[in-house]
């Protein structure tokens, strides 16, 4: 394990941000938080990085490296009118590193930047910025990077190719990366495990495919011929010229699948989960 | 925290407002040194108008000299509004940014960046004076030449132009210690509002008022020693005939124990806050 948090506890005057909040991450793990806005993710990642205190709990970070976590807060924070160069140059000499042109190379090419641009970063796309900021988070190697609302602004090419830089640098470079989002599509298919914070508490917790599992609801099916299917009909589901709402009711969705097809003159080109987040970030009763 | 300095420095080099602030100090001392031009020839007539016929000067009075004196009077009031919005700025628009938060989330000390930001801004007002004096020498000695200075404090002064020099670079020098009070003062105002706008207010009216009880006079040691508005003028006794160097020495120590205080109380706040 990188980093836990333990029991954590956070009030703001007389509201309670966090109520005994307990996560971790182990190395090479992508961890998510899930939750609505205000559910206290950024307060309680704001604690993990040192930049708030906490009113009680424990945090725990096993790490030898003299920068153990590296993260970006909400939206990357830059220097404007600075290149991306100075930029990196910036957070590097304040912490003692050496920084030269091939080290900025190396770690442009880390989150996908190309090196050339010398205008200030104020020019950037949101996406770039995201970006540059990892490449920030990354400096000084750190074992464990934390990543609030990464995806917030972006589009969703550039959600993709951000969670394939997340997936790399976990894959690959063994880090630790923990995560939030209140879009359970953002984390669905990137994390390991996954936490639902709400209310300052955490709901649920496990690995990533079950807590997703548990929270859907429904199906969209799109194909063709599903308004002549008597599988359809015996489910319930609502159906229209190319497209069906269906609640499972206990059922696989694999067994109803297998036997849609099995149906003549009907074909599902595609099966989407629909997730019902009032359910997922209700709180699990053991 | 050399590098952490440093850092600061280049930030400061690099942002419009800097050479903003410095067009707009050229700009004010042009200004300055065009109304000392004209104030001075009116209150030389006055001072003057008896004693020409008694006493002989050298050269025309109205130089250089006077100009830097009367321009020196003139400084003290503008120059720190300047100064105080620029170095505030040093801060508020980090906080506005978030860069304050993305260089906490490096292995860098709260302590450490906030002693760097003051040392950065010592520095940057250190290079201002040494550019305002540095000009207004240059431009006055040239426009307006050399000679001896007269001045009236406690009574008609007369300095010869060697003498005068000395007496005015000890000017620059001695108000330089008042500049960083109120640039490190602006600074931890930026540290406690974090907001640029109402940094300035404060600011201003914190300048406004302290420039309004330097005024005031009570006859009391303790209040000409450590009433803030009364330490921030200690220039002005290097222009009496025999200047009182305990004294200045004195007000200057004391004003410096109250930059330093300043700053360890911004360096506490910042460092106790939460960055949320």
């Amino acid at each position: 394990m990188i980093v836990a948090a333990r029991e954590i506890c956070k009030s703001y005057g007389t509201r309670a941000v966090l109520r005994g909040v307990s996560l971790s991450c182990l190395k090479g793990e992508i961890a998510g938080l899930i939750g609505p806005n205000g559910a206290g993710k950024t307060t309680l990642f704001r604690i993990l990085l040192g930049l708030v205190s906490r009113d009680s709990g424990q945090l725990v970070v096993h790490s030898q490296s003299a920068k153990p976590l590296g993260g970006i807060i909400e939206k990357p924070a830059l220097y404007n009118y600075l290149s991306a160069y100075d930029n990196l140059r910036v957070f590097s000499r304040i912490q003692g590193l050496d920084f030269g042109r091939k080290a900025y190379e190396g770690l442009m090419e880390r989150v996908g930047l190309a090196p050339g641009r010398k205008d200030p970063v104020r020019n950037y796309s949101m996406g770039m910025k995201q970006r540059l900021g990892l490449a920030v988070a990354l400096l000084n190697s750190p074992e464990c990077v934390i990543l609030d609302e990464p995806f917030s602004g972006l589009d969703p090419i550039g959600i993709r190719s951000l969670q394939d830089r997340i997936r790399t640098l976990a894959r690959e470079q063994d880090m630790a990366i923990l995560l939030s989002s209140h879009n359970l599509a953002e984390l669905g298919g990137l994390c390991d495990t996954l936490s639902v914070i709400n209310h300052g508490e955490i709901v649920r917790h496990g690995p990533a495919s079950e807590v997703f599992g548990k929270a859907v609801g429904g199906y969209l099916l799109y194909g063709t011929g599903l308004q002549h299917s008597r599988l359809l009909k015996a489910l319930g589901a609502e159906v229209g010229s190319t497209a069906a709402m269906l609640t499972l009711n206990g059922r696989e969705i694999s067994d109803v699948l297998r036997e849609l097809s099995a149906e003549q003159g009907v074909n599902v080109t595609a099966c989407i989960p629909q997730t019902n987040l009032y359910a997922l970030f209700e709180k699990e009763i053991p | 925290m050399m590098q952490l300095v440093l850092m600061e420095l280049f930030k400061i080099s690099r942002q419009r407002q800097t050479y903003y602030a410095v067009g707009a100090v050229l700009v004010l001392e042009g200004f300055i040194l065009m109304s000392a031009f004209y104030q001075g020839r009116e209150i030389l007539e006055v001072l003057l108008e008896n004693l020409r016929e008694s006493f002989e000067f050298q050269g025309d009075l109205m130089n250089g000299n006077l100009v830097i004196y009367l321009v020196l009077n003139s400084f003290w009031f503008h120059m720190p509004l300047i100064l105080m919005i620029v170095v505030s700025g040093f801060l508020t628009v980090e906080y506005k940014d978030r860069t304050v938060e993305a260089t906490l989330l490096q292995p860098v000390s709260r302590g450490g960046l906030i002693v760097s930001k003051y040392l950065a801004a010592l520095v940057f007002t250190g290079a201002i004076l040494v550019l305002l004096a540095g000009s207004t020498f240059g431009v006055s000695y040239a426009f307006f030449g050399r000679g001896d200075l007269v001045v009236f404090l406690d009574g008609l002064s007369f300095f010869e132009h060697p003498e005068a020099i000395r007496r005015l670079l000890y000017a620059f020098i001695t108000g330089s210690n008042t500049m960083m009070f109120y640039a490190v003062t602006s600074l931890t105002l930026a540290v406690i509002f974090k907001e640029a706008t109402v940094t300035w207010i404060v600011a201003a009216i914190f300048l406004i008022i302290n420039t309004l009880l330097l005024r005031l006079d009570m006859d009391s040691v303790f209040y000409d020693y450590f009433f803030l508005p009364k330490l921030t003028d200690s220039w002005q006794y290097l222009f009496y005939s025999e200047i009182p160097w305990g004294v200045i020495l004195k007000k200057n120590l004391v004003l410096w124990g109250y930059t330093l205080g300043t700053a360890a109380l911004g360096a506490m706040i910042f460092v106790k806050r939460d960055v949320k």
